[in-house]
């Protein structure tokens, strides 16, 4: 984080937002990070409560009760995108509402008897209670509360300790996530001995959104393997109280969920592999990699064939898309994960990556980021919606890959975008994935709608 | 279910929940919400949320994905250190770098329930800022006090609305305007009543004035700060208007306020929605400006009485339910019983005398003899769905939320309200005054249409014959026995 790395101020800025932004060449390392937003501006960021609800928002037979005034409820009510093959309780949107009386009072009262009747009403597979920034602030105790009403109800009630406030970096409330359930509930229940298999893992850190699991899912079970749990998309609780004796866990979104394997490592010894099933070479070297752990014959032979068969799908029907994407360039601005582990992806349709960045990464973010990008890239922290302006003004990408607060400063500047977060409607993951994946973008970069709309009356 | 006698005369049918202490899929938002969608209307200015990150995060989370617009809300970005030596330097910070950076013309400073109950004292912060920059060019500031444990997204809209008023207006000469407080209205309603505003040949100032800021064009003038709605100088102007109109009931405090202050009049009715409302508004505009009415607004409001005509034989008696913010959903019952569709049951989340007191009106453009709608007040959409399990409707009316509910019954959602996210044209939707209302009646008709008519617009209802041919059986079976 050497200063002479920003020689020259990429946009214009607050001074000390400089050094977040540097570009790659030389011997130039990493922009600074993991620091407070700077007040007054218009931040891309979410709070640590937003972290922690969307690691576990998609646990689909369980109730989340957020516990605070109606508007974190209501504004974060089933945001996540995640898909469900079964229940659809998760998709409610539940608060205790804490109204002036209860911030004087004390909530937990109404916290206990809000679980009790929503365990009534719905006999969950858990209750997930989260705190926020009042319900902290005022000091109820919500892990007594939990324990008391888990007492009484028998169902799971799980406190989440996610006080918004507590940290500029969504990051620790991923985290807070994952120790509700290394705490609470991995490794309450013990699978049935008919069920275990030398082939057993957990997939952690997919979250099904737009359906992506079931993209992953054939391919594994193709395999050979036995899922016992994903964590957390399309998921059940018992399944998750049972993931402890699986052999290995594979790791998907890194940003969320490394954190959660390495608990796992230490608590149960399970060892873990980083996946990616976005882009061919990276579902490739996953399925290699996962085949080679197991070191079964059997399973490297269906490997092979996966890899095989799945090319083959693959390649004639790409062709047309990278003819007409080859050359275009992109930009990422996402949460995390994302950042590095869809470069190699858009290089296989032939574009190439100009810019990448997150919103809440650390180092060890930035050096993934650093390590596969090409030289001349941009890396970004932490921009604002007025620094992302001028960066996609300046660098005039074809496409930009981000989320729903981005999407309409790209579409105004004319720049194509795909999303990739919340509000995605195709699942991208595995080989078929893949081709929807290449679609999507396709549609957002060569659109006829860019030609009418660059347009002006006075033109010819 | 419990019924009690009700002051409007008529057995008021008010739902008892069955839950009494969590809430499950809100149909309603927190203050800060509201009081922003308010300064979305204004010109040049900054919304600034004095909070975790988190709140104006998801709230432009909610504004952006319901408008398909750009939306800026700056945030203090509290966090630990902040919650235990208060927000005041974060605030100051904030104040500092929005000025320097952004140049607006007013700041909103709203407070989120973090800073209430820490007790940041949020006026006094922005005078110790303004006094540490004595001689500076500084924009006007704000603040507003909004508590999400308190009120909803209504009173935050109306705090906003009246802040802005009392903070910023100024006696002088006259204008010859009226002042219109628009209430949590898509920027299509807006439009519509600027149309009707125009159409009677008056000035008006608007609070606030959405229709242009969230429909905008394919511009990247839209990610600055907001070049149209209501400017500082229209605030400044407001008690020198001849009167104040407040289309919603439950937002007219800045009306109150003026005509308390300032001797300007003040009416505040039921959302100008289907002719008997849109009349009252009409009328009362003409009042206060001492006009006749113009041949051309006649003109339209015959054209609404012909589209409701035209299409009775398809609305007649339909069943209707009908979620959402008070004002929005006694227009709504009203339209629908002009409609001759029966408006069964009305659900808001929160509370509101005003709200039970109009449900009165509804009984008296209706034709039905037993009128006896059930009322949900201050509650959720588990409420709502677990009335229409019962009770059988045929169209719900609402925001996205509803989805789930017209999905499980199997009837037709018609999307009103906020937010509306699953669908494009959120902007624009509209059936205020005559015109928004012959979209509306249209829209609604031909999704009636759709629903329960085949193609050929004939009507597909099997029950019905069934029962018809029950009949004929039965006189058959009868004839033949004597």
């Amino acid at each position: 984080m050497e200063k002479q790395d920003c020689v020259e101020p990429i946009i214009d800025t607050f001074e000390e937002r400089q050094s977040h932004m540097c570009i790659k060449g030389g011997g130039l390392s990493l922009p600074e990070c993991d620091k407070p937003g700077i007040p007054g501006t218009v931040t891309q960021r979410t709070c640590v409560f937003g972290g922690a609800r969307i690691v576990l928002m998609p646990i689909t037979d369980s109730i989340h009760l957020v516990h605070g005034p109606i508007g974190c409820a209501s504004c974060t009510w089933d945001i996540r995108g995640s898909k469900s093959s079964d229940s659809k309780l998760y998709k409610k949107g539940c608060s205790t509402d804490l109204k002036e009386k209860d911030i004087v009072f004390g909530g937990e009262r109404k916290l206990y008897d809000s679980i009790i009747e929503l365990h009534k009403l719905h006999n969950p597979g858990a209750i997930f209670v989260y705190a926020t920034c009042v319900s902290g602030v005022i000091g109820d105790d919500i892990n007594s509360v939990c324990k008391e009403a888990q007492n009484i109800t028998g169902c799971r009630v799980i406190p989440v300790q996610s006080e918004g406030f507590q940290d500029h970096n969504k990051t620790k409330g991923h985290w807070i996530g994952c120790d509700a359930l290394i705490d609470n509930v991995i490794g309450t229940s013990e699978p049935d001995q008919d069920s275990i298999t030398p082939f057993d893992i957990n997939i952690i850190g997919e979250f099904n959104v737009a359906g992506d699991l079931w993209g992953i899912k054939p391919l594994l079970e193709y395999l050979g393997l036995n899922i016992v749990s994903t964590v957390t998309g399309d998921s059940k609780i018992e399944d998750i109280a049972k993931s402890h004796r699986a052999k290995l866990n594979i790791v998907q979104c890194q940003k969320s969920s490394n954190y959660l394997a390495k608990k796992m490592k230490k608590k149960y010894g399970i060892p873990s592999i980083k996946v990616n099933f976005f882009g061919i070479e990276s579902t490739i070297t996953s399925i290699t990699e996962i085949a080679e752990f197991f070191d079964d014959e059997e399973m490297k032979n269906r490997a092979n064939n996966l890899i095989e068969n799945g090319l083959k799908h693959l390649d004639n029907k790409l062709e047309e898309y990278r003819e007409r994407l080859n050359g275009k360039t992109v930009a990422l601005y996402v949460g995390g994960n994302k950042a590095w582990s869809l470069v190699r992806a858009f290089e296989e349709l032939g574009m190439e990556v100009i810019m990448s960045g997150t919103k809440n990464g650390i180092k060890e973010d930035y050096e993934n980021i650093k390590n596969i990008v090409k030289e001349g890239t941009l890396i970004v922290d932490d921009a604002n919606s007025n620094e992302l302006r001028k960066l996609l003004k300046k660098l005039k990408p074809d496409l930009l890959i981000s989320g729903a607060k981005e999407k309409y400063i790209a579409l105004k500047l004319g720049v194509g975008f795909c999303d990739f977060n919340h509000d995605r409607i195709s699942a991208f993951a595995g080989f078929k994935g893949f081709l929807e994946f290449a679609k999507e973008v396709d549609g957002a970069v060569s659109t006829s709608v860019w030609n009418v709309v660059s347009t002006s009356i006075y033109d010819e | 279910m419990k019924k009690n006698q009700d002051c409007c005369g008529f057995e008021e049918n008010k739902y008892i929940s069955n839950k009494k202490f969590a809430v499950e899929n809100p149909a309603r938002m927190c203050q800060p919400m509201g009081a922003l969608q308010a300064i979305m209307g204004l010109k040049n200015a900054m919304p600034l949320i004095h909070g975790s990150q988190g709140c104006a995060t998801y709230m432009r989370f909610q504004l952006i994905r319901h408008f398909r617009e750009p939306i800026e809300v700056s945030s203090s970005a509290l966090n630990e250190k902040t919650v235990i030596y208060g927000g005041e330097n974060n605030l100051l910070n904030a104040l500092k770098n929005v000025s320097e950076k952004q140049n607006p013309d007013i700041v909103c400073v709203m407070s989120s329930c973090l800073t209430e109950t820490i007790g940041d004292d949020i006026e006094g912060i922005i005078s110790k800022f303004e006094d540490a920059n004595i001689g500076m060019k500084l924009p006007k500031m704000v603040s507003v006090s909004t508590p999400s444990f308190s009120g909803s997204h209504i009173e935050g809209y109306d705090k906003a609305v009246l802040e802005l008023v009392k903070d910023l207006c100024k006696l002088n000469i006259p204008n010859d305007k009226i002042n219109l407080i628009m209430g949590n209205l898509s920027p299509g309603d807006v439009n519509e009543v600027k149309k009707l505003i125009n159409d009677l040949n008056i000035s008006s100032i608007i609070l606030t004035d959405t229709s242009l800021n969230l429909d905008a064009p394919l511009d990247e003038d839209t990610l600055e700060l907001h070049k149209y709605g209501t400017s500082l100088n229209e605030i400044e102007d407001t008690p020198n208007s001849k009167g104040t109109i407040s289309l919603s009931k439950h937002a007219d405090s800045a009306g109150k306020y003026l005509e308390k202050n300032f001797d300007v009049k003040c009416f505040s009715e039921n959302l100008p929605v289907g002719i008997k409302n849109t009349d009252r508004f009409v009328k009362n505009v003409c009042e206060l400006m001492n006009i006749e009415i113009p041949k051309k607004v006649e003109r339209d409001r015959g054209r609404l009485c012909d589209i409701l005509v035209d299409s009775h034989a398809y609305n007649y008696r339909k069943k209707v339910a009908i979620f959402g913010d008070p004002d929005m959903v006694i227009g709504i019952a009203n339209i629908v019983s002009e409609m001759g569709m029966i408006p069964e049951v009305l659900c808001i989340g929160m509370e509101s005398e005003r709200f039970i007191n109009d449900v009165g009106s509804i009984k008296e453009l209706s034709n039905e003899i037993d009128y006896n709608p059930i009322i949900l007040e201050n509650s959720d959409l588990f409420d709502l769905e677990n009335v229409l399990d019962n009770h059988d409707v045929d169209i719900l009316f609402g925001n996205a939320y509803g989805a789930s509910i017209a999905d499980k019954n199997n009837i037709p959602l018609y999307r009103i309200g906020f937010p509306i996210f699953d669908r494009v044209g959120a902007q624009r939707i509209s059936c205020l005054g005559y015109t928004g209302g012959i979209k509306f009646v249209d829209e609604v008709t031909n999704m009636i249409i759709d629903y329960y008519y085949d193609f050929e617009g004939y009507k597909l209802d099997e029950e019905e014959e069934i029962v018809f041919s029950d009949i004929a059986t039965e006189e058959k079976h009868i004839e033949e026995k004597f």
